[in-house]
């Protein structure tokens, strides 16, 4: 950024600072009391307390996950191990005759083994060249191959967290993606992946954290289910025994 | 190519008819609305406890608004500590101005857009698209409606108005070669169109569900993945955001996750739901590497300390009042003439605006049935707001004297039995000259507006005032009801008078 470019942003940011006070004094005003600057007293907070009691059991989770993921237009596999994980994967990139394959740069993913799996594919690891344009090999990638941080059951939803080795293009450009998901990361409900948020609190939060339910779909042309619109359109979970 | 803001053009009861006479529209909006109302209930009861949820969201809404000052403050405050670049805009100006401010600095020439009723309401498009810079919706019912040079018509499905050969015509036209009318085939179209508009733009535009105080976070929910490119792949992201959609916490996005997307479109959970907390840290490989939040006003704090309105801050923008409504059925979502139609759009468009006496009509189309209100997530007593509205309305005087003439006879005549029974005694012999088949079919004085659709009854030939004699004569005669249901009955009247027994 040039050095003009700095002193109009932070000249920007001054003029946004003094405009909050104006702002948050006319709200207050409105209210018709003085500004609330301690935290206020909370009576309720987050899911009815009938809901914070609710939890299934591993063979529950497992089944509604895929109950909920497959409804949503996603396919779920199982896999006892990261060897069977490649072997499902391999067969598909086989089968759809894929050229590139994108996967985020994570030491399970690696153990994989897809390189030498399959030959005659490109595969590529997120960001581990500073030269690369890596939105670029995102978009040509058939295949993105990620590691779910968590999966929610009773949402079907995979839950992927953005880093350095984590790259959001990696789950979202891809035409077909693969979430790999260890079977002890999935939980029952939303909250339980939610909250975790408020206890790391802000400075540990990274700067994507992306609910992931199903392929990407529209209803916007006479409400025919379209999929694939954005997002990839073919969604693939494998839920692994053991990850070791 | 702009999503032009239909100017209000007369008035509601002319728009609503160009509705009713486009036979695709209405049968269109009212299997899409069918659709979205089926699901949302058959997912309110999947879930059960559903009133719980309700409640719980309106509580959350409530205490956020009351507070809404220090939450503000706290999210501005997190958000700049995330590297976020954070605005006050009052006005839909101040909010473009900044806007353009920041894509002039970057010297932008495109920019893409996922779905924001805010920037619809702020009219950004058209102010980019006056210095030059290309604006792309990339929602596909929005990048359709913008080829249609149309509004929304409905918050969830923008283009529910279009069938699929107009789809198909616009289309091609944008793509110079004859598409077919496949919906896969014209989404496949638009994916294509639009991944080389992500790739290439300089700024990405977004909206803004919640944002989350304590971590100065935004959350984006949305079925495409368009909102994700746009949160990714653009160098600058701006992100517009009502001052009202300000959450407690991460804990607080599990009551809204819950009633967002199942009120919206049934759904357990959107295909996306993104949380954004700043823009890209130094060593990843994607996301906005500057980041900006323009938090608007624009009528909003109006609504503050007003104790008949502030509860339209807790909408959260789900649509389902407008599925749910008998007359945004009929007559769809441009009849409105605002940015938000059906019934939030009756009430909010006009709030916004100050009350300004040429938005009440709007007030009037609707039936006062109070489905709204049984659909809302957040259990805003829209129903009630309209009453308000009108009451309003009169009261500055923008009344219309001839109702009010009428009001006053009504009045007369209703508050002295003597002259009601008269009236209604001059009104059988003034009938006879009218009564066809025993309606009042004549389109004449104050029965032309509703004869103009329907026929009015006549009055009876003996009036219930003059069998009233008889009918209690009758009444003394029937026999008491046993003594154990007559004990529960007055048990059941002794509860209603303590409050025991409520509606909900």
């Amino acid at each position: 950024m040039s050095e003009r470019e700095q002193d109009w942003l932070k000249q920007l940011d001054e003029q946004a600072l003094s405009k909050q006070e104006q702002f948050l004094d006319m709200i207050a005003a409105k209210l018709k009391r003085p500004r609330v600057k301690q935290k206020p007293q909370r009576p309720f907070s987050g899911a009815p307390d009938f809901w914070q009691q609710y939890e299934l059991s591993e063979t529950e989770k497992l089944d509604m996950f895929q109950r909920n993921f497959e409804a949503a237009g996603g396919y779920v596999l199982h896999a006892a191990t990261l060897q069977d994980a490649s072997v499902l994967i391999a067969e598909k990139a086989a089968e759809l005759k894929a050229l590139h394959i994108l996967r985020q740069d994570e030491e399970p993913l690696a153990r994989l083994g897809l390189e030498q799996a399959l030959p005659h594919v490109q595969v590529r690891c997120w960001n581990n060249d500073e030269t690369e344009d890596w939105k670029a090999r995102a978009a040509e990638a058939d295949i993105g191959v990620v590691l779910a941080d968590y999966a929610v059951a009773y949402t079907g939803s995979i839950t992927l967290l953005s880093s350095k080795t984590k790259g959001r293009s990696v789950s979202l450009l891809p035409t077909l993606l693969f979430a790999l998901i260890p079977r002890s990361s999935v939980v029952t409900k939303l909250g339980e992946v939610l909250k975790q948020f408020d206890e790391l609190g802000r400075a540990e939060l990274p700067a994507g954290i992306h609910f992931v339910s199903g392929p990407s779909r529209s209803a916007d042309i006479e409400n025919d289910l379209t999929i694939g619109v954005h997002g990839p359109g073919i969604v693939y979970a494998i839920i692994i025994d053991d990850i070791i | 190519m702009s999503t032009q803001q239909t100017a209000l053009k007369g008035t509601v009861k002319e728009r609503a008819q160009l509705a009713l006479n486009n036979d695709f529209l209405r049968q269109a909006v009212r299997f899409t609305t069918e659709r979205l109302r089926s699901g949302k209930l058959k997912a309110a009861e999947e879930h059960g406890n559903w009133d719980e949820w309700r409640e719980r969201g309106r509580q959350i809404r409530l205490h956020t608004i009351a507070h809404l000052d220090y939450y503000l403050g706290e999210f501005a405050t997190n958000a700049r500590e995330n590297g976020v670049h954070v605005h006050f805009a009052a006005t839909a100006q101040e909010a473009i101005q900044i806007g353009l401010a920041i894509a002039q600095a970057k010297e932008a020439k495109s920019a893409v857009k996922s779905k924001s009723m805010v920037t619809e309401e702020i009219h950004l498009n058209q102010a980019l698209q006056s210095l030059g810079i290309e604006a792309i919706e990339t929602d596909l019912g929005e990048y359709i409606i913008q080829l249609a040079n149309e509004a929304p018509s409905h918050i969830i499905i923008p283009a529910i108005h279009k069938n699929r050969y107009q789809i198909a015509e616009l289309l091609s036209e944008d793509a110079g070669e004859q598409l077919p009318p496949e919906t896969s085939v014209l989404a496949g179209y638009v994916r294509k169109k639009l991944r080389e508009k992500f790739l290439q733009a300089d700024i990405g535009v977004t909206g803004c569900n919640f944002a989350i105080a304590e971590t100065g976070s935004i959350v984006l929910f949305e079925n495409e993945g368009n909102a994700r490119m746009v949160s990714t792949v653009p160098k600058t992201q701006i992100t517009f955001m009502g001052m009202e959609r300000i959450i407690p916490s991460w804990a607080d996005l599990e009551v809204m996750a819950t009633l967002l997307p199942r009120s919206a479109t049934g759904q357990k959970l959107t295909v996306y739901m993104s949380g954004i907390s700043g823009p890209k840290r130094a060593d990843d490989g994607d996301g906005p590497e500057e980041m900006h939040i323009i938090i608007l006003d624009n009528g909003r704090s109006l609504q503050l300390g007003d104790p008949e309105f502030q509860e339209l801050l807790n909408c959260i923008r789900c649509g389902a009042c407008l599925n749910a409504c008998p007359v945004y059925r009929h007559i769809g979502g441009h009849a409105y003439g605002g940015t938000y139609s059906g019934p939030i759009g009756a009430v909010l468009t006009p709030a916004l605006k100050k009350n300004v006496a040429e938005w009440d009509d709007i007030a009037n189309a609707s039936s006062l049935c109070g489905a709204c209100y049984e659909a809302c997530p957040v259990k805003i007593p829209l129903h009630d707001m309209l009453v308000s509205l009108r009451r309003r309305k009169v009261e500055a005087g923008h009344g219309n004297a001839l109702e009010s003439a009428g009001m006053k006879g009504f009045a007369g005549v209703m508050s002295s039995s003597k002259v009601y029974h008269s009236t209604l005694k001059l009104g059988k012999l003034g009938q006879k000259l009218v009564v066809r088949d025993g309606g009042i079919p004549a389109k004449i004085g104050p029965l032309k507006g509703w004869n103009s659709h329907r026929i009015a009854p006549s009055i009876a030939k003996k009036l219930f005032r003059e069998r009233y004699g008889e009918l209690k004569a009758e009444l003394g005669q029937q026999v008491k009801a046993n003594a154990e249901v007559e004990q529960r009955m007055q048990q059941w009247l002794k509860g209603r008078q303590d409050g025991g027994i409520s509606h909900e």
